[in-house]
């Protein structure tokens, strides 16, 4: 599923770092510049208005409806690519973060994990912390458009059915 | 010196300069804010990185302001690594 591999927020970033063999030039997609604008508040989900929860508790599995099809992963991908506020090596450790991310969700879905939602949760946003603040002074447009579509990342992620068709 | 000696000198120098990549101006300064923000993304004391040594392709040696100094290295399974050196 192409959505899969763009959902994760930063996952975007794996894209656009990950790098099998190492000496790939940090050259930058010649495509990118084509790529639409942000997503702006259209990619805004219909899950709760309140974007900013760091603490706030997870929400409930599955309760979020259809998050993704107004979320354009790809654009925010190509930027996610393009943006030159992050370095290669910054995205390559962002990447790493992000795998490791999903791999918790991955152990917490096969209930082999002592983690809850509530850790996964704290943990996204953590990350997204780290990722707008790589952006939001060199990128402002990539950052607002990351933040406009945290709550529908977050949505893939925390449906274990979004989740499955994710990683298939 | 024989004539091969004068030839290959200046061959052997100029291969292991273009062996290990080197950085100048802005790529330097790129090259530093990548790292100072690897190194804070591994929750690492530093500050801001100062000086960068290219020991290799995706492998560096960086020194911190704090004078703190790591390697930071891309490892064969695609995984950013920041050791601390003393």
């Amino acid at each position: 599923m192409r959505v899969a591999h763009a959902a994760v927020l930063v996952l975007l970033l794996t894209a656009g770092c990950a790098r099998g063999v190492p000496d790939t030039p940090v050259s930058e997609p010649p495509s990118v510049a084509a790529q639409p604008a942000a997503p702006q508040p259209s990619a805004r989900p219909a899950v709760p208005a309140t974007p900013q929860g760091a603490s706030k508790a997870a929400p409930p599995v599955a309760k979020n409806p259809a998050a993704a099809p107004t979320l354009d992963l790809n654009a925010l991908e190509a930027q996610l690519r393009a943006t030159k506020a992050i370095g290669v090596f910054t995205k390559i450790t962002l990447k790493n973060q992000v795998d490791d991310l999903l791999d918790r969700f991955r152990e917490y879905y096969q209930g082999g994990a002592k983690i809850t939602m509530k850790d996964l949760r704290r943990s996204y946003d953590m990350l997204m912390m780290k990722v707008l603040s790589l952006l939001q002074d060199a990128d402002e447009k990539l950052a607002s458009a990351i933040v406009s579509s945290r709550e529908a990342i977050w949505g893939l992620l925390a449906d274990p059915k979004k989740f499955a068709a994710f990683e298939g | 010196m024989n004539k091969l000696t004068m030839v290959l000198v200046p061959l052997f120098v100029v291969a292991a300069s273009l062996a290990v990549p080197s950085y100048a101006g802005d790529d330097e300064e790129a090259l530093k804010k990548d790292l100072t923000a690897v190194i804070a993304l591994h929750g690492l004391p530093c500050g801001e990185v100062v000086a960068v040594k290219v020991l290799a392709q995706d492998d560096y040696a960086a020194t911190c302001k704090d004078k703190n100094k790591y390697h930071v290295y891309l490892n064969a399974s695609g995984r950013v690594i920041v050791e601390k050196q003393k």
